[in-house]
């Protein structure tokens, strides 16, 4: 192995030929464009069946005629397009795996006017896909969840009752009918209002207490009422209220567990595309398909910083198609990719261990017998990879990364397959690498 | 932040010995939250997420008006609104909606007075 030493400001890259390996752990977001490898400037997300027509309608059809438009992606959600009544218990626990495929389910489409055929001619594409998550929660998960609405539901009785507490003297002001106009008689009132509402939910004295005098001394950086308009006083009043109560603290909390819920998940996917090698519509090929299935677990607790991810993706290439529109790869025609990844991330440090492997088949003509029949010989190929990564974030935009460990055999150079790389990744505030799986790329 | 939208002069006409029910309807997916009533008297009724409650007889409802605080958010990523309707004995008083990147977390204030026929 050839040591290959690398600075650089790129992105680690591992793209490969013909066929590319194994370089990313995760079933894609968008697999209509993953398949093409397209990294569009926007994504098309339509809510509504309205909105989906229009994005299609826009796109495909230029001067009244039907058109492939180039760099174009489009994600659909279609249970989401309407609404549904739908709790978030219901939400968090859906009763049957029906109900998560279809929730979960988003389709995408994607399309390019620009895919590069072997001899470099461009020719139009469009592929599309399906991708959905399956979740099994656990008992701590369920634990967790409790306890989030537990709070959220403290924080809105007390919340509640103070809030209304404060719209009928508001009322009363307005229309002339208090004593309370002035912030410090106002807040007076309010006082018992608090402690008693505190106590009653929460059933601590202390507790009660040293909130309700917390609440009063935030509101002397409050401005004096307006009796012509108390509710902008009672809005301030109630943002203090709030946050003492750290409901939006909660709130985001809550939101944040529920994106990455601890327990095992299963990502399918399938992307497929369509070539169009002369550009006309009847002579189209479906060069490639893809499945993928990736578990993964995620720990809380103790061990909430780590992640081990898996996936199992296979993919079908149109043999006589590679060997037509690009002669010099290599292409099998059935191929299983598998890999593992642990990650465990801290704040500022990040630490990553994954293992690739690829076997591919095919069965190649290799004569006729006696009596004509075709005789097929098996080829095989089968490689591995591991690498192990670091980062450190200098700052939330400029990230170092250092990656060590053996590749992917080269098809130019196969003894060159130790990696050594040291990067400066920059963020320019561009579409986050969740939207556009870059982060092998 | 939690956004206050507020639905004054509200009004329900019932008789005097008419039970009088609330009632609180998700329309959006995802939403959480609870509602608080407060009648005139010491009857306050509170709703976990959406339901219906017994919140007087129509006499029992003149006089001061009724407030509602009604605190929901919305912590689902694929919803983009939060809509909800209120509902007495099960004619339409007030359909709220906003957009989630207007705000996730609201509370929606009611002010009813219940009037005689």
């Amino acid at each position: 192995m050839k040591p290959v030493i690398l600075i650089c400001t790129l992105i680690f890259s591992l793209s490969l030929f013909g066929q590319e390996k194994l370089n990313n752990l995760q079933a894609p977001t968008s697999p209509a464009s993953s398949i093409l490898d397209l990294q569009p400037k926007v994504v098309l997300s339509p809510k509504t069946y309205q909105t989906l027509e229009t994005a299609l309608f826009s796109s495909f059809i230029q001067d009244f005629r039907p058109v492939i438009p180039n760099d174009f992606s489009l994600e659909f959600t279609p249970y989401w397009a309407k609404n549904h009544s739908l709790s978030l218990e219901d939400y968090l626990y859906p009763k049957s795996i029906t109900d998560q495929f279809v929730r979960n389910l988003s389709v995408s489409l994607a399309s390019t006017q620009n895919f590069k055929l072997g001899d470099s001619a461009q020719s139009n594409s469009l592929a599309f896909g399906w991708r959905t998550t399956f979740y099994f929660g656990n008992k701590n998960d369920r634990e967790i969840l409790n306890d989030f609405e537990k709070k959220s539901d403290d924080i809105r009785k007390v919340y509640n009752r103070i809030t209304i507490q404060a719209e009928k003297t508001g009322d009363a002001i307005q229309e002339g009918r208090s004593d309370n106009d002035k912030k410090a008689s106002f807040l007076l009132d309010m006082k018992p209002v608090i402690y008693n509402t505190l106590y009653r939910v929460y059933n601590d004295l202390d507790m009660a207490e040293a909130m309700t005098e917390k609440i009063l001394l935030d509101c002397d950086t409050l401005p004096e009422i307006d009796t012509e308009d108390p509710f902008t006083f009672i809005d301030l009043f109630n943002t203090i209220v709030d946050r003492n109560l750290r409901g939006e603290v909660v709130f985001n909390e809550y939101k944040s567990y529920i994106k990455e819920r601890q327990g095992l998940s299963f990502d399918l996917a399938y992307a497929g595309f369509l070539n169009f090698p002369s550009n006309k519509f009847e002579y189209a090929f479906m060069p490639r398909q893809s499945l993928w299935i990736t578990p993964s677990y995620r720990f809380r607790g103790d061990y909430d910083f780590i992640v081990i991810s898996g996936v199992l993706r296979y993919d079908w290439y149109h043999e006589d198609y590679y060997r037509k529109y690009f002669p010099d790869n290599i292409v099998f025609k059935n191929n299983l990719d598998y890999g593992l990844e642990i990650a465990a991330r801290f704040r500022k440090i990040s630490l990553e261990f994954e293992m690739a492997g690829r076997t591919s088949n095919s069965y190649v003509l290799a004569g006729v017998d006696l009596q004509g029949n075709d005789l097929y010989r098996k080829e095989h190929n089968s490689d591995f990879q591991y690498i192990g990564s670091v980062h450190y974030n200098l700052t939330d935009q400029i990230i170092l990364s250092y990656n060590l460990g053996n590749r992917f055999e080269l098809i130019q150079d196969q003894n060159s397959t130790l990696v050594s790389l040291l990067s400066l990744n920059f963020g320019f505030g561009a579409p986050d690498k969740n939207i556009l799986d870059l982060q092998y790329k | 932040m939690c956004k206050p939208y507020r639905y004054n002069n509200l009004s329900y006409t019932v008789a005097d010995d008419s039970d009088v029910y609330f009632t609180v309807e998700y329309l959006s997916d995802g939403n959480s939250g609870l509602t608080s009533v407060d009648v005139p008297g010491t009857l306050d009724p509170e709703i976990k997420n959406a339901g219906k409650v017994f919140i007087g007889k129509g006499k029992d409802l003149r006089g001061e008006a009724t407030y509602v605080s009604s605190n929901i958010d919305n912590k689902v990523s694929q919803e983009d609104e939060i809509r909800v309707k209120y509902l007495i004995n099960n004619e339409e008083l007030v359909e709220h909606h906003n957009l989630k990147s207007e705000a996730e977390r609201i509370t929606v204030i009611l002010k009813i007075t219940f009037p005689r026929p």
